[in-house]
């Protein structure tokens, strides 16, 4: 059983991203008011602010961290076209007192000519990389290579997918087993476009980012389970720690929860409403009405997993 | 309103009301049904709300258009445009003394009689109406009443109206407009400008046209076909959106020329466009003949330079209801709420929800955000009713040193939470081969043979190392006239069934101790299988009886104990019928093997081999006792297959810690997520080449990552001290090199080796222990450490005294204490300003101050590093 409590979140428009830091001890929110949020956990597991500043000058879409062995770094994404990094700066203001804490910015990466979608940092053993996505289809990765300094940031890749880019994920595996891989969703609605998903692989050979979607590809891709429940359009999904359950948002206004038993059928194991009451289950269940959306993948961030402990094959 | 197709319409102001009309106005108040049955009568809207009916007003016929008077009145005033283009006021109220109770059936005529297409309120000035009509030859289409004209009711006293209400219609007649506007043309739909009370936007026959009613002559125009329903964004009083078939057109006002963006076009043509009064940006559509509110979110603010700005616009649709939607209306208030109604007058009432986006924290709790609001959702702790996600089950093992006892191996599984059987029979299996090979290596020692290698490859390989032809004889079993053939027990598979725990070391091959702990832990079926499979019908039945007799047995096994006892050779006695049948139908199976032995055939045991639920390991002892050799390496060979396919951790027995083994972690690993349990499983493998899989190393990588990330630096040093007893390869070098100022030899070199050999190393100190080492200069050239920031002594010399401590680290021999008294000696230092000192003095003053102890220095040594500051979570948690 899942029980959701309420956090007051005070920002003054839609909240576009949630993302917790490696240790989930914090988490940084980020809303169409421009600013970016960053919560605390306290001992007894509350949150609370401790920062909260104008980070764009539009609505900021994603917020992402860095790996802390590269210090307290935030990255975030905007409509105003921009991604910018943030650092967490100690002791050199009273307001630590007031439990707030300072951040500033490093640097903003302003080579996108549309709105910045999404924005990660890569898996930390390969260094202090950064991939950003615009809405004219463009893969941008980015690359400081002075870990001690976050406002030199170069250009390393433009990988151009030519279709709008919604969402960005990097595998997290740091198997020297393949070379590091981006998955880039899109969003692109017409039903002319091509593969919605594309993977690409760094090649050390070429030095450059493949794709290895749309045609032959040395990846097998089959579908392990799909699920109609949300009767709508799937906005979000996310894997937890272990790629174990997956939580998913959709146009019903509900959050569900998946789990695989032991012999990977694939089940809802939780409902709750957008606003946290429980979901009067029967109701639900036989709702016979014809899915919507759903038969048009939407990749507003359907990839934002993360699967420690499987092994990718 | 064409009178078969109903619109709606929520109260501005009492927001628990709406009016539908179609060739009637009915009122409905809204009532949540939340905590409350279904009253008698009322409608349900939805899941957690219902309306009633309040009153019904027929006496507007021909109505074409409707609009709610803005600002607040009780008793619910409604303007009616009709199709002869007479606009008629009025009330769904009760009461018939309000203020308002003149404006009611006043009605504004204008000139000609022809269609009243919409009608719009000025939201500034609330008497004003604007009405648009057809066309009709040059005639104005758009004519403003003021509703209070002729009379005002706040001056003329109560009885003169009741006396005046008496009068023929005639004085409620209005004929004189205001203003009239747009001569020679028609109007299809109005909506007042917030910017200007005298601003009023006009959809016309062919064109969009800004009426200025300070200059009533001029109008700033555009030509375009978008001219039905326009409507101003709430949020952004510049932004308006009309529509033309199935296109919707988005206008700014401050650059008129052309749209600033034209939605995809729908197949069928929109009947109604409104944007949502609760939150910024989001205009809802409607077309003919569907069951779908497409919802447009306009994600960002309108700017007039950005000429080459992309809009956002994500495109969603929500489906009410399962018929087709005649309409549709916005909650003034409630956050994105709208009511429909369909044709046939059936309503509902839902939340059109925002975007939920969601993520999970790494200790398995999941926040989202939905609006504007944030939302933390974890598991119950104490609940059972559902099976924990391996995540969790990852983390409890962690916090209850799973995988590290060492001494007793098979104790694992209890730390493990004792709940799963295969893990059971992993630490078991594990068990038993660390057994074995300790035992091997202690007769190897006397008489040198390959056998300590062969343990960790499981019995299949030990299987196939049998070269020597086995031959079976007949035994005799115990206690009954009856001979079975049975395998003579080569080394081989004496190993195997060691392997499997029947019997124990050395060449006993008595499986007694193995049944009596099976009676001890009340596995009496599985103790019966074994003694029957041993030949021994006697003790079988003597366990049984054991077992029914015993509290928490079950009284049926005497039944089985009985069925056993009459077993007869014969081949076609009842009892063999019976049992053969009957068999199948119990539960445990044991028991049903047991039957299946008795009745099979010599050298056919299937029935036995192939029962899925007993475990491996007695099915494999059982194989190695009564197949021979081409049969044993078939069937173990696909037992293999299949354990290895299902990622069943039994099959480890079989497959050993080899390559196999790892193939069969994999398919575990790939299944349930478990890196902790391969992790562990694989170090106690011995042999490096196991270990030196690509596979191994990274379930090992992840395990190590997993604790970090639930700060479970504790568990992880422990892991990883574990580790490098089991895999000295992994041992990690030596973070930190000290060197020297002067000479730059490192110092640490002495330090640890050779501590006895500081022979001109001062005295300095008051320990009283003569086997401390005192390092005060550098080992090298003999120049003095660095002193410490505090004490201003070198370093090296042990901690006179911690302020707030006990004088001296001797004299205290609590372990604990002295072990950080150990660590107050160490060097430490700030890697920003490279000030340092004994780690104690360090402590203590850092726990008063953020600056660095050094004078004029202002580093804030203790803050800058933030996960310096995190407590590991084991010392949180119980």
């Amino acid at each position: 059983m899942f029980v959701a409590r309420s956090i007051a979140a005070d920002h003054k428009d839609l909240i576009h991203d949630v993302s917790f830091d490696f240790h989930g001890r914090r988490m940084a929110t980020c809303s169409s008011d421009q600013s970016v949020k960053v919560w605390d956990k306290s001992e007894s597991g509350d949150w609370h602010c401790t920062a909260s500043w104008k980070t764009h000058s539009g609505s900021v879409w994603r917020v992402t961290w860095a790996h802390p062995e590269f210090g307290q770094v935030l990255a975030s994404c905007s409509f105003d076209r921009t991604a910018a990094v943030w650092e967490e700066i100690v002791g050199e203001s009273n307001d630590k007192l007031r439990g707030q804490s300072h951040w500033v910015k490093r640097t903003t990466l302003v080579d996108s000519r549309t709105s910045v979608t999404d924005v990660k940092f890569a898996p930390k053993h390969m260094g202090l990389m950064l991939a950003t996505c615009s809405a004219d289809g463009i893969v941008r990765i980015y690359e400081a290579p002075d870990v001690m300094n976050l406002s030199q940031w170069s250009l390393q890749h433009e990988i151009s997918c030519k279709l709008s880019c919604s969402c960005i994920s990097w595998n997290p595996s740091s198997s020297r087993a393949h070379s590091p891989m981006i998955a880039v969703g899109s969003d692109d609605s017409s039903p002319n476009a091509m593969a919605k998903v594309q993977i690409f692989e760094y090649n050390e050979n070429t030095r450059k980012e493949l794709t290895s979607s749309g045609g032959p590809t040395k990846f097998e891709i089959h579908i392990v389970a799909q699920f109609d429940n949300h009767n709508s359009q799937v906005w979000r999904v996310s894997w937890n720690i272990t790629g174990t359950v997956l939580a998913s948002s959709g146009d019903d206004g509900c959050v569900r929860l998946w789990k695989a038993n032991y012999m990977d059928n694939w089940k809802c194991t939780g409902i709750l409403k957008g606003n946290g009451s429980p979901v009067s289950g029967s109701a639900q269940q036989g709702n016979p009405s014809p899915s919507l959306g759903s038969n048009i993948p939407n990749l507003q961030s359907s990839l934002n997993g993360s699967s420690a402990g499987r092994k990718h094959s | 309103m064409s009178g078969t197709k109903p619109d709606i319409l929520w109260a501005p102001h009492q927001v628990d009301r709406f009016v539908v009309c179609d060739s009637e106005l009915s009122l409905y108040h809204v009532e949540s049904t939340v905590n409350s049955e279904l009253k008698a009568g009322s409608l349900r809207l939805s899941e957690d709300s219902a309306a009633t009916l309040l009153s019904i007003n027929s006496d507007t016929p021909y109505m074409k258009c409707v609009a709610w008077y803005l600002s607040y009145d009780p008793e619910c005033l409604l303007a009616v445009g009709q199709a002869n283009g007479r606009v008629v006021l009025t009330s769904l109220g009760q009461d018939h003394n309000s203020k308002f109770r003149d404006l009611i059936g006043k009605e504004f005529v204008p000139k000609h009689a022809r269609q009243c297409n919409t009608l719009a309120w000025n939201p500034l000035d609330s008497n004003w109406l604007a009405a648009g009509l057809d066309k009709h030859r040059a005639d104005f289409s758009v004519l403003i009443w003021d509703i209070c004209s002729k009379y005002t009711p706040d001056i003329i006293p109560m009885e003169k109206v009741r006396l005046s209400a008496g009068e023929t219609e005639t004085t409620l007649l209005v004929t004189k407009p205001l203003y009239e506007l747009g001569q020679n043309d028609a109007c299809l739909s109005l909506c007042w400008l917030p910017r200007d009370q005298k601003l009023l936007l006009a959809g016309m026959h062919r064109n969009l046209a800004i009426f200025d009613l300070r200059n009533t002559s001029q109008k700033m125009f555009v030509n375009t076909k978008a001219v039905q329903g326009v409507t101003v964004d709430p949020y952004f009083h510049d932004r308006v959106a009309s529509f033309y078939e199935g296109q919707v057109a988005i206008w700014d006002l401050r650059k008129f020329e052309k749209p600033v963006l034209t939605l995809t076009e729908q197949p069928k043509p929109l009947t109604k466009v409104a944007w949502c009064p609760t939150r910024t940006g989001l205009l809802a559509t409607l077309t003919r003949d569907s069951n779908i509110i497409r919802l447009y979110d306009m994600q960002h603010t309108p700017t007039p330079i950005g000429d080459e700005t992309e809009p956002t616009i994500i495109e969603r649709s929500v489906q009410p209801c399962d018929n087709y939607i005649a309409s549709f209306a916005w909650h003034p208030t409630s956050q994105n709420r709208m009511i429909v109604v369909t044709p046939n007058r059936t309503m509902s009432d839902f939340t059109v929800f925002e975007r939920i986006s969601l993520a999970w924290s790494p200790i398995t709790s999941l926040m989202w955000a939905c609006g504007r609001h944030l939302y933390e959702c974890t598991e119950e702790e104490n609940d059972n009713s559902l099976e924990k996600d391996i995540a969790t089950k990852m983390r409890l093992r962690a916090l209850s040193r799973y995988g590290l006892d060492t001494e007793q191996v098979w104790r694992n599984h209890i730390l493990a939470g004792n709940e799963d059987p295969q893990l059971k029979s992993l630490w078991y299996t594990l068990h038993y081969i660390l057994f074995m090979k300790q035992y091997t290596e202690d007769m190897d020692q006397k008489s040198p043979g390959n056998k300590g290698s062969l343990v960790y490859a499981g019995i299949k390989s030990i299987v196939k190392s049998s070269l020597g032809m086995v031959e079976n004889t007949r035994h005799n079993w115990s206690g009954l006239d009856k001979q079975t053939d049975i395998q003579n027990l080569n080394e081989e598979r004496i190993l195997a069934l060691q392997l499997c725990g029947w019997i124990k070391k050395g060449t006993d091959v008595d499986v007694g101790p193995f049944l009596n702990s099976l009676v001890q832990e009340g596995e009496w079926e599985r103790a019966a299988a074994v003694a029957l499979f041993n030949l021994d019908i006697r003790r079988a039945i003597q366990i049984l009886n054991e077992g029914a007799s015993s509290e928490k047995g079950d009284l049926n096994l005497n039944v089985v104990a009985m069925a056993l006892s009459g077993y007869t050779d014969e081949k076609n006695s009842l009892w063999r019928e019976m049992c053969s049948t009957l068999r199948l139908q119990l539960n445990n199976p044991y028991l049903c093997v047991m039957f299946a032995f008795l009745t099979s055939e010599a050298g056919s045991y299937d029935g036995v081999l192939y029962e899925n639920k007993v475990a491996v390991r007695d099915r494999v002892a059982f194989a190695c006792k009564f197949l021979s050799d081409t049969q044993l390496n078939r069937y173990i060979e696909k037992l293999t297959n299949e354990m290895k396919e299902a990622g069943n951790l039994e099959g480890i027995l079989l497959t050993g810690l080899t390559k196999d083994g790892v193939d069969l972690m994999e398919s575990y690993v790939d299944r349930t997520g478990d890196v902790q349990t391969a992790s562990y499983c694989m170090l106690q493998g011995s042999p490096l080449d196991v270990l030196k899989d690509e596979r191994v190393q990274y379930w090992i990588e992840n395990y190590r990552n997993l604790l970090d990330a639930w700060r479970f630096w504790h568990k992880r040093a422990e892991f990883d001290i574990h580790r490098s007893k089991l895999d000295p390869s992994s041992k990690p070098l030596a973070q930190v090199f000290v060197s020297c100022n002067f000479c730059g030899k490192s110092i640490s070199y002495s330090c640890s080796t050779v501590p006895h050999q500081g022979r001109g190393f001062s005295q300095y100190g008051v320990s009283g222990s003569p086997t401390k080492s005192k390092v005060t200069s550098c080992p090298g050239c003999r120049k003095p450490l660095p002193r410490c920031a505090l004490c201003l002594i070198n370093m090296g010399t042990p901690v006179s005294s911690c302020p707030g401590g006990s004088k001296s680290d001797e004299k205290v021999d609590l372990s604990k204490d002295k072990k950080l008294a150990q660590f107050n000696n160490w060097f430490t230092w700030c890697h920003n300003c490279r000030h340092g000192g004994h780690a104690g003095h360090m402590l203590s003053w850092f726990r008063d101050h953020a600056e660095c102890p050094v004078s004029a220095c202002t580093c804030k040594c203790m803050q800058l590093d933030t996960t310096g500051n995190l407590v590991p979570a084991e010392t949180v948690q119980p």
